[in-house]
């Protein structure tokens, strides 16, 4: 199938003034400002396919969020194409913005002195929804998203969670095929962000929403994302299911074991001891070398074994690595 | 078209709707406005008539005439305050995300801009303008003829649509610069004295500059000469000037379209 | 203790000057007004007598330069700060600060007043100069009596800002008065046009105000149509009315301060 979003070679790059420290900087920046160049996305290409639900993940200042105002039409790239369900937002933006839903975690779309309602009957009038739509989907969101109790409040009484709740559904009353969630869960409890995801997955399975989720919540990303796409530097750096992308860049596993007396010799083969303390045993090893049962049955075999465990290596160690490895810069 | 214009009335009516609404929030909020706006501007035209008894008329311009004049530019500028006033705080809504939520809704930008915000608590400063210009007919003897009153309509909306555009293109500086608070003080100053003073009080230099590149003295000098058939005491311009307005407005408000089109290819969103 | 002021006072500073673009238009904002008042005195005083109440078109030139560089210079942000800080609810910290908060207030300001200085009064007396003549002081007597003049204005200013401020507390939701009081203030004070231009009864009303003493009063000793010993008597007035601001002041912090504290905000 075509894909929903297709982006080549996307660069966007800013001017910075710089600015000195002190009463003589301070003077000299007023008269001479120094401005140098930057890359703030610096050549992205992927291409999204309909129905995927991608993390867009990255350090702070990665440049998560520029290339998602570039994907919506906010920003004006420096170079390279973008593609959302076949137009350019550059060329046609509203023709684009008609199929998206934004949120943005930190922003509010709402207005903060009037009832929640007030709001999405707006959102009605812009985005012409007509009448029987427009029940037909607020009724479904009011259902997964359980607006019912605060629809008729004031967004400013509203808690972040439900105001969180509020700006999601906003974005999808025209029932857009593109969701771009921009930290959605940011500052919520755990009951909030549960409904939030649940819901993200509802509108995934039952219209084929496609979503594009930044995050810094890597929980957000294991439960719901098919895909993680990981940026660092304006440069993306791994692109892939996240069980590959866990298991290149961590395929070390670990094996505790704890036995029921002392023993002087640990060594098995496919294995190395790493870490002792006491009676437990912290064993690594390598996926392809041996399989967690053989090596658990040939330390059975030696050792007087009290208990065992193995260690699954989990998105953010693996996430950690990336960041690691590539903010050399 | 006409579902595009009847999408954006039905939009427009709506915004005004809930603009009402949240400015009925705080209603007590509107006192110190009521209290400051028309000091300022009484007490404007209050120490114009004290220049005036002391000294002489200001270049042919008696005080009835000034009172005429000074109340034309504040209703004109009353009502722009009304419609227009989202045009002075584009620096905020680039900075605080509004501008790029605007971005990403299927209509046009600037519609948008302005539409989302009518701002009734402009009509205070109609009052006193009102006020003013009112006693400035009767003082001046403007005579309230069908033809002058048409004039009189097409000579606010091109003042106000000259203002629009000032404004717009002041603001789109805040797409490079994310600040220009400053610059909207700026330019309020400039029309205040430029349209509710004789223009012909400034040197040469300053009249060209106003009618030909910055043409506020459009919004009411000119007219006001027209109206009451002052030798306006500056540039000499053919033709009838109550009719040079509107099409001076509308000239300004394409050429003010154009920028804030070009600043917006060239906007860079602030925040992460 | 001092050093803790100071601090403040340099940061303003600092800050203020990183606002470049402001500066610019600030200055050429304040350009405008100087400008256009000047013209508008120009066409006043054309073709009439030299004189008008004692003042030659120079005079009034001069009287109006120095008037707009002067509010340039007279910094009392500390009404908005008393307004924002108790909508935000922050006053309540700020009163557990370890030193006294309308001093902290004072030395923010006073710390822009400097920034101005800088980069808003000296350009502006700047190209007025170059475009009407520098505006020499009527003697030098008048200047040196000039300046203190101008502390007490300021004080005066200053003072009338911080009460304004504690409006704030007791009626929050009338928004912030300080714009009406700086409406009013602009034209009691002289600072456009100068009282002895206004009818009688209100130059009588005025000698009873606190206003007229703080524009009138130092601008008159500077161009000389306030005699020296005039001057002088006008200083003792003005800092009469400091005194009589200070105390009002002190007696409504005291109150304000223990209201909220009780209230915890």
């Amino acid at each position: 199938m075509d894909a929903v979003i297709e982006v080549n070679d996307l660069v966007k790059e800013y001017i910075i003034v710089k600015k000195e420290s002190g009463l003589r900087g301070s003077l000299k920046s007023l008269l001479f400002p120094k401005k140098t160049k930057f890359n703030g996305v610096n050549g992205i290409s992927f291409s999204i396919a309909p129905g995927e639900i991608v993390g867009y993940i990255g350090p702070n200042g990665a440049g998560k969020s520029t290339t998602i105002k570039m994907l919506t039409g906010i920003l004006h790239p420096t170079a390279g194409s973008i593609k959302v369900c076949g137009i350019s937002p550059q060329a046609d933006r509203k023709a684009v913005v008609r199929k998206l839903g934004v949120v943005f975690g930190q922003r509010t779309q709402l207005y903060w002195d009037l009832r929640l309602g007030e709001s999405f009957e707006l959102l009605r009038r812009i985005y012409q929804i007509n009448q029987a739509e427009y029940e037909q989907n607020l009724a479904i969101l009011t259902d997964v998203l359980k607006l019912q109790d605060f629809i008729n409040t004031p967004v400013r009484q509203l808690s972040l969670g439900q105001r969180m709740r509020g700006d999601i559904a906003a974005a999808m009353l025209h029932s857009p095929s593109v969701l771009f969630l921009d930290e959605p869960t940011i500052g919520l409890d755990a009951d909030a962000k549960l409904a939030i995801r649940n819901f993200i997955k509802e509108i995934n399975r039952t219209r084929g929403v496609t979503v594009i989720l930044t995050t810094h919540d890597l929980d957000d990303v294991e439960q719901l994302c098919s895909r993680i796409i990981v940026v660092n530097n304006g440069k993306i750096v791994e692109d892939g299911p996240i069980e590959s992308i866990i298991h290149k860049l961590t395929p070390h596993r670990m094996l505790v074991v704890e036995l029921q007396k002392p023993c002087a010799d640990l060594s098995t083969p496919n294995a190395i001891v790493i870490k002792q303390e006491g009676l437990k045993i912290w064993y690594q090893f390598e996926k392809e070398a041996i399989s967690a049962s053989e090596l658990i049955a040939a330390l059975s075999q030696k050792l007087p074994i009290q208990d065992i465990s193995v260690k699954e290596p989990n998105v953010e160690d693996a996430i950690r690595e990336v960041y690691k490895t590539t903010s050399s810069v | 078209m006409v579902s595009s214009f009847k999408h954006y009335v039905s939009v427009a009516s709506c915004w005004a709707r809930l603009a009402i609404q949240r400015q009925l929030e705080y209603p007590l909020f509107l006192f110190s406005w009521l209290l400051m706006i028309p000091i300022q501007y009484f007490s404007g035209i209050w120490m114009l008539k004290i220049i005036v008894d002391r000294f002489q008329a200001l270049n042919g311009w008696d005080f009835p005439q000034l009172t005429f004049l000074y109340g034309l530019g504040l209703i004109s500028h009353g009502i722009f305050v009304v419609f227009f006033i989202n045009t002075w705080s584009m620096d905020h809504m680039v900075i605080n995300g509004g501008f790029d939520r605007l971005l990403l809704r299927p209509m046009n930008v600037f519609f948008q801009l302005v539409a989302s915000y009518v701002n009734f608590i402009g009509l205070i400063d109609c009052i006193p303008g009102v006020i003013i210009f009112l006693y400035g007919c009767e003082i001046a003897g403007f005579e309230w003829s069908l033809v002058n009153i048409g004039k009189l309509i097409l000579v606010l909306i091109g003042g106000i649509l000259i203002r629009a555009a000032l404004f717009t293109s002041l603001g789109t500086i805040a797409f490079w610069t994310k600040r220009n608070g400053s610059m909207v003080g700026f330019a309020l100053t400039m029309l205040e004295r430029a349209t509710m003073y004789p223009l012909s009080m400034y040197p040469f230099f300053l009249q060209a500059l106003f009618t030909f590149i910055i043409p506020i003295g459009f919004i009411s000098f000119y007219p006001a000469a027209e109206f009451l058939g002052t030798d306006n005491g500056g540039l000499e311009l053919p033709l009838s000037f109550a009719l040079w307005t509107p099409l001076v407005g509308i000239i300004c408000f394409l050429i003010a379209s154009g920028i804030f089109r070009f600043g917006m290819k060239n906007y860079e969103s602030a925040g992460s | 203790m001092l050093q803790a002021y100071w601090y403040i006072t340099k940061m303003k500073l600092l800050t203020n000057l990183t606002y470049r673009f402001e500066v610019f238009t600030s200055v050429a904002t304040n350009l405008i007004l100087t400008l256009a008042s000047v013209f508008l005195w120009q066409t006043a005083y054309k073709g009439g007598s030299g004189t008008v109440e004692s003042l030659s078109l120079q005079d009034i030139t001069t009287y109006t330069i120095l008037s707009i560089t002067i509010s340039t210079i007279f910094v009392c942000d500390v009404q908005n700060t008393i307004y924002y800080k108790i909508r935000e609810g922050q006053i309540v910290t700020d009163f557990y600060r370890p030193i006294p908060l309308l001093a902290c207030y004072l030395a923010e300001d006073i710390g822009e007043m400097f920034s101005s200085l800088l980069n808003r009064a000296l350009p502006l007396i700047v190209f007025a100069s170059i475009f009407f003549g520098i505006p020499w002081p009527a003697s030098i007597q008048g200047f040196l009596l000039f300046l203190p003049s101008c502390l007490l204005s300021y004080a005066i200013l200053w003072l009338l800002s911080a009460l304004v401020g504690l409006i704030a507390f007791w009626v929050m939701e009338l928004g912030n008065m300080g714009n009406v009081k700086d409406s009013i203030v602009r034209v009691l004070s002289g600072s456009i046009v100068p009282l002895w231009f206004f009818p009688d009864t209100v130059q009588t009303i005025s000698k009873f105000l606190p206003f007229q003493y703080t524009y009138q009063t130092p601008l008159g000793i500077y161009i000389g149509n306030t005699s020296i010993s005039d001057g002088f008597t006008a200083m003792a007035v003005q800092a009469v009315w400091v005194g009589l601001l200070f105390l009002v002041l002190a007696a409504g912090w005291s109150r304000t301060k223990k209201k909220t504290l009780i209230q915890g905000g």
